[in-house]
């Protein structure tokens, strides 16, 4: 080849191809997208996201969550994400437009969490007995240091207002009411852990809602262990994150001890103490405590939720196990009801 | 077989003294000027890659021993992946291909290098850079978008060291000798080029002005995938196409071939990347254009492929004398697996089974170690010797190097791919529990863990033997190091 100006121009020529087509141009396309909402101008959907959320999402990144657990969900004639459980229909860009930093993810050595939020099981509270309930609850359920958790016998009744709190806010939540499920106070960690309002460290005015959660239920993995915090709960992924193989032998995932505290019992068990059991318990006179970037990692999990319908995408009906305790949120045509 | 050793420029020595051969003088001058920033990136190189090795070892244990060291948080392994793979990336065969692009920027420029404080000042502010991402990204700073985890902090830095070198590279060419622009230039320079405007772009869309949503992953994706194809990829094709045809003293069998394949490689291999988001929320026709793309390189994998046969083809057997020949050859024979096995892992029947495992792992491998480490490595066995004027100091050292490379990186790619097919069977059968599909890819998993130290016995062996290049303990001698010895074997044609 001779001359350099027909060199330089093909270089240049080609890579500005590939740039304009491949991310100018998808850009404009769906580079712009607003909330869907109903006739009405209510239920928006997505919702911003909390400040917990946003920390929480960079905690997740610091400690590489991403290189194992991917955050969509594949349309049903590829993979077997909906009849795992994983989610109710496709993931759609839509869905992500409120999220500062998208973590799809390229790789499942974990469950996919696009929809770990909305798995918190209403249905799974009522088997286990109460008394494992509500302590493993409510101290999930403390989410800000600062104020003081609610004593255990306050848990289930604060469920419905911690339900409901994030979805007041906006006018949005209006068509998808508080799920009829959540009689006990196994969901409340996860709303409560969601809520910007019980965090000083947040400040947006609307809520990362889990719209309608009760709609995917995946197989049970891990199974759910007598003496357990309700799995998928705040409590139950703070056990989780502590010691994996406590909830699952053959699961590989790394323990993130080191976004947990040691500390001495000071006149009684904090409230968000972990209840753990067996080896992992800590010694007499001690417990163990999530940080508060622990807390936010939670919330930023208790948050994912794209059960929401999306009027582009097709919902896949009764698929993925509505749990039959579960209301389905209204406007969905989606899960059989 | 109708080559033989003997009368074949096999044995050009290092440092001519044979007088009145101006040619190899006016080399042996420029290969002199070159002497100090390329070993700099290359000393730099190699201390990244020893780094980044220890670092994989771990990260590859760590997968299937959770447990270990797992209390520490900056030993955790979603940090310390990575820092492996980012101290791979730009320690290691950043710096080593940029080294051999200095080198080679300089010979086919046909001047002596000028300028050489910029790229001493642009090592030492890539070495900064490197080394305070890595820092970040073990502290928690990492931003979690493949390939482009250093915090913004190291990318800036990263970023001002390239443009001294980039700098320096469209300055020699002001200065070059002769009409000519031999196609290994035309790779470096593209090379040159778009590595700035793909990293200039992938910083500012993600992160300066970041784009919405699920774009941000795209972007993500067409940033790495251009890193591997116009980066590393560029570099080590206009490595091959020098190699080659100079150890075995033979012109390239077609420049009209190669003309063709390095258009069509600029084109095609830029338009891939969002096969990878296969089945992703996103608009289809950003993934069928990349999987069409995909089919599309095979295009230039064959011209190239097919140039690269034709002008070896008689002198395969000189690979078992040249260690530069060999480690060339298996790494641009890998590119062709590396297309292929892109290509298959493409198919949206096949990315339906293989997209979210250990299958894209084995891909990134073939490409980045298979293909470009190979390939530089060879180039490193053939400047080296002609910047510190001493031969290689021991055959059996570069034989093992080459077979551990070898061996590893090939068992590797078995593991991960067959693993990955199977983790994707488990996971794609909705009666098996999850957790059956990471016990399924386990057992692959430590079969990886073993390539792995063959990988590291292999770059601690080359290591020790570049340390002792580097300190002037290599044999001093007017011929090679062989693989085997030539004489004995010159006339058995084996």
């Amino acid at each position: 080849m001779k001359g350099l100006a027909p060199l330089f121009l093909g270089i240049f020529g080609t890579f500005a191809f590939s740039w304009v087509g491949l991310t100018l141009v998808p850009n404009w396309q769906i580079g712009h997208l607003n909330p869907q909402s109903d006739e009405e101008g209510t239920d928006f959907y997505p919702q911003p996201q909390s400040g917990m959320f946003e920390r929480g999402a960079r905690v997740y990144v610091a400690n590489g969550c991403v290189y194992c657990h991917s955050e969509q969900v594949r349309p049903d004639y590829a993979g077997a994400d909906i009849e795992r459980g994983w989610g109710n229909r496709r993931s759609a860009p839509r869905d992500y437009i409120f999220e500062r930093q998208v973590l799809l993810g390229k790789m499942r050595m974990g469950q996919d969490l696009a929809n770990i939020g909305a798995r918190v099981p209403a249905e799974q509270a009522s088997p286990s007995p109460v008394g494992a309930a509500a302590p493993a609850g409510s101290p999930a359920g403390g989410t800000s240091p600062a104020a003081p958790p609610a004593p255990q016998g306050a848990a289930p009744p604060a469920s419905p207002a911690a339900k409901q709190s994030p979805s007041s806010s906006p006018p949005a939540q209006a068509g998808s009411p508080a799920p009829g499920g959540s009689p006990s106070g196994a969901t409340s960690p996860a709303a409560v852990a969601a809520s910007p309002a019980t965090s000083p460290g947040s400040s947006p005015p609307t809520a990362a809602a889990p719209a309608g959660s009760q709609t995917g239920v995946g197989p049970p993995w891990p199974i759910q262990t007598v003496g357990e915090p309700p799995m998928y709960s705040a409590a139950w992924q703070h056990v989780h994150l502590y010691s994996p193989r406590s909830i699952n032998v053959d699961s590989n995932m790394p323990s993130y001890r080191f976004l947990y505290e040691k500390r001495r019992i000071r006149d009684q068990r904090s409230a968000d103490a972990l209840k753990l059991t067996g080896r992992d318990a800590p010694p007499e006179g001690w417990e163990i405590v999530p940080t508060y970037d622990a807390k936010c990692l939670v919330a930023y999990m208790m948050a994912l939720n794209q059960s929401h319908p999306l009027k582009d995408v097709r919902s896949v009906s009764g698929a993925p196990a509505a749990p039959a305790g579960a209301a389905s949120p209204a406007p969905s045509p989606a899960p059989a009801k | 077989m109708n080559a033989t050793a003997t009368g074949i420029p096999l044995k050009e020595p290092a440092v001519s003294a044979v007088a009145g051969d101006t040619e190899q003088l006016e080399r042996a001058y420029i290969d002199a000027s070159t002497r100090v920033p390329v070993l700099m990136f290359y000393t730099s190189a190699m201390a990244w890659l020893i780094l980044g090795t220890l670092l994989a070892g771990f990260v590859s244990f760590k997968l299937h021993e959770p447990d270990l060291l797992s209390n520490v948080s900056f030993l955790t392994w979603g940090r310390v992946r990575p820092a492996h793979m980012n101290v791979m990336v730009y320690g290691w065969a950043s710096m080593a291909g940029m080294g051999t692009a200095i080198w080679l920027m300089a010979r086919l420029c046909r001047t002596v290098l000028r300028y050489p404080l910029l790229l001493v000042a642009g090592a030492c502010f890539w070495n900064l850079g490197v080394f305070l991402g890595v820092c970040g990204i073990l502290l928690g700073d990492s931003t979690g978008y493949q390939w482009l985890e250093f915090p913004r902090y190291a990318a800036i830095i990263l970023f001002v060291a390239y443009t001294l070198v980039a700098s320096w590279a469209v300055l020699m060419f002001r200065y070059r000798r002769g009409e000519q622009i031999y196609i290994t230039q035309w790779y470096l320079l593209g090379a040159f080029l778009w590595f700035p405007w793909l990293y200039a772009a992938g910083q500012l869309m993600l992160f300066a002005v970041p784009v919405q949503g699920v774009l941000q992953t795209a972007v993500g994706w067409w940033f790495a995938n251009n890193l591997l194809f116009l980066w590393f990829g560029a570099i080590a094709l206009g490595t091959a196409y020098y190699m080659i045809p100079k150890v075995i003293g033979r012109p390239v069998y077609s420049y009209h071939l190669a003309t063709i394949g390095f258009w069509t490689y600029a084109l095609f291999s830029s338009w891939t990347g969002m096969q990878r988001l296969i089945d992703g929320p996103f608009p289809a026709w950003m993934i069928t254009a990349s999987i069409a793309a995909t089919i599309l390189t095979m295009i230039p994998v064959a011209t190239v492929g097919l140039n690269h046969h034709m002008t070896m083809q008689g002198y395969f057997p000189l690979m078992r004398y040249s260690p530069t020949l060999r480690f060339t050859v298996f790494g641009a024979m890998s590119y062709t697996v590396f297309s292929v096995v892109g290509l298959l892992i493409s198919l949206r029947s096949v990315a339906s089974y293989v997209n979210f495992t250990q299958a894209s792992i084995a891909y990134s491998h073939l490409g980045l170690y298979a293909f470009f480490t190979m390939v530089i490595f060879g180039s490193m066995y053939y400047i080296v010797p002609r910047l510190v004027g001493r031969e290689w100091r021991y055959a059996s050292l570069i034989k093992l190097h080459f077979w551990a490379s070898a061996y590893g990186i090939g068992l590797m790619t078995l593991m991960l791919l067959a693993g990955g097919f199977s983790q994707g069977l488990s996971m794609e059968n909705p009666t098996l529990a999850f957790s059956e599909s990471v016990e399924t890819v386990l057992p692959y998993l430590r079969g990886r863990s073993l390539a792995g130290l063959l990988l590291t016995a292999s770059h601690f062996i080359f290591a020790y033997h570049f340390g002792l290049m580097l300190l002037g303990l290599g044999r001093t001698s007017t011929v090679p190091t062989f693989l085997n010895p030539v004489e004995a074997e010159t006339s058995g044609g084996h």
